[in-house]
C-alpha cells in the first residue's frame, strides 16, 4: 500500500524544512510531495534539498488547485492513498496513524482530521463560530458528525482522490465543508478522526489572507450549489 | 441636439467601429468578443439621431426626462457586457488552472527523466 503525503506550499520557506524533517522522521516509508504553488521565496529549493518530490506550479492558483495537482500526481504515479497536510507546521505528523487507522476501521473513503476531538488547539472566536456553523450544515446534510470540516489534514483513498482529481470536482479556493457534502452526495463515505494540531507557528496559512466575509459568502454559495450537483453513478 | 454634436457622436461611433474592424483584420481581437463591441459602436453611431427615437420612446414609457432613458439603455449595455466578460473570465480561469497543473506535472516528469538518463 503506497501513501503519498501532499503538502501545498505558498511562500513557506520559514517552516517547510522543519515540517518536512518532522514528517520524514515520523513516517520514513511514505513519499512526500510538496506542491509549490507559485512561491516567490525559496520554498521549492528548500523542499528539494530535503530530498522530497517537488512540483512547481508556474504561478499561484490557490490552495485547492495545489491540492488537486497532488491528486493528479497520485493518479499518474498510481498511489493508493493521499494524505494532505499544511506546510505551516500546524499538523502534527504523529496523527497520520490515527487517520490511517480510522480509514481502515470505518471503511471510509475520506477521513478528516479533527482538531476538536482532542482539544489541544485553540482558535479565535470568529473562526470557531464559522467552523461551528459550517459543521452544523455538514452534519445535517451528511448525517455524519463532522466537527472540523475546514481541516486540511485529511486522508483519501484511490477512489476518492481519483474522483477529485478531475476538472472542477475540487474547487480552486475552498476545499471545505462543500467538498464533504459533495463527496457524500457522490456516495463516498466520509469519517472523522482526532488529530493533534499545533497553533500556527511562524508563517501565514493560505486561509489567513482571505477576507472572512467574502469567505463566508462564497462558502454559503458553494454549499447551496452542492444541492444542485447532479449525482453521478459510481 | 445641434448638428456639431450629432456629427461628433456619429464620428465617435464610426471611429470605434473602425478601430475594432482594424483589430479584427489584424487578428488581435477575437470575433466572438468583438461582436458586442461592434454593436456598441453601431449604437453609439446611431446615437447621433437618438433624440428622434428617444424622445417619443421616453414619453411612451412615462419617463419625464428623456436623457434618463439613454442612461438606462447604456446602463443595461454595460451590465450585460460585464456579465458576459465575467463568464469569459470564469472559463479562462478554469482553463488556466488545468494548464498550469499540466505544466507543473510535465515539468516534474521531464526532471525525473533527465535524472534517470544522467544516473
Amino acid at each position: 500500500m503506497s501513501h503519498l503525503i501532499v503538502i501545498p506550499a505558498y511562500n513557506e520557506e520559514a517552516m517547510i524544512g522543519e515540517v518536512l524533517g518532522e514528517i520524514m522522521e515520523r513516517e520514513p516509508g511514505m513519499d512526500i510531495l510538496v506542491v509549490n504553488d507559485g512561491s516567490t521565496d525559496r520554498t521549492s529549493e528548500i523542499a528539494m534539498l530535503a530530498g522530497v518530490k517537488v512540483i512547481d506550479i508556474p504561478y499561484n492558483i490557490g490552495y485547492g488547485g495545489a491540492i488537486q495537482t497532488g491528486f493528479r500526481f497520485a493518479v499518474d504515479y498510481d498511489y493508493d492513498y493521499v494524505i494532505t497536510m499544511d506546510a505551516d507546521g500546524q499538523h502534527d505528523p504523529e496523527s497520520i496513524r490515527n487517520l490511517i487507522d480510522t480509514m481502515e476501521r470505518e471503511g471510509a473513503d475520506v477521513v478528516i482530521g479533527s482538531r476538536f476531538l482532542e482539544g489541544t488547539y485553540r482558535m479565535g472566536f470568529a473562526r470557531r463560530m464559522g467552523s461551528w456553523l459550517f459543521s452544523w450544515v455538514a452534519n445535517i446534510y451528511t448525517g455524519v458528525k463532522i466537527t472540523d470540516p475546514t481541516s486540511g489534514f485529511q486522508i483519501y483513498n484511490k477512489r476518492a482522490f481519483s474522483y477529485l482529481s478531475i476538472g472542477d470536482n475540487y474547487p480552486l479556493d475552498y476545499p471545505d465543508v462543500n467538498i464533504i457534502m459533495a463527496l457524500h452526495k457522490m456516495r463516498f463515505k466520509v469519517a472523522e478522526a482526532p488529530v493533534r494540531m499545533i497553533e500556527k507557528r511562524n508563517s501565514k496559512s493560505m486561509h489567513a489572507g482571505l477576507r472572512p466575509l467574502v469567505y463566508v459568502i462564497r462558502m454559503v454559495l458553494a454549499i447551496i450549489m452542492v444541492f444542485f450537483y447532479r449525482e453521478e453513478c459510481k | 441636439m445641434n448638428l456639431t454634436l450629432r456629427i461628433l457622436i456619429f464620428l465617435s461611433g464610426l471611429s470605434l467601429f473602425l478601430i475594432i474592424f482594424r483589430l479584427l483584420r489584424r487578428r488581435r481581437f477575437r470575433e466572438e468578443l468583438s461582436i458586442l463591441w461592434l454593436l456598441i459602436s453601431i449604437t453609439l453611431g446611431l446615437g447621433s439621431v437618438a433624440d428622434l427615437v428617444i424622445d417619443p420612446l421616453a414619453f411612451m414609457l412615462g419617463i419625464s426626462y428623456p436623457p434618463a432613458l439613454i442612461f438606462l439603455i447604456f446602463f443595461f449595455i454595460v451590465v450585460l457586457t460585464m456579465f458576459y466578460f465575467s463568464i469569459v473570465v470564469s472559463d479562462l480561469k478554469s482553463r488556466n488552472k488545468e494548464l498550469s497543473q499540466k505544466v507543473a506535472l510535465m515539468e516534474y516528469k521531464i526532471r525525473e527523466l533527465k535524472e534517470r538518463i544522467k544516473g
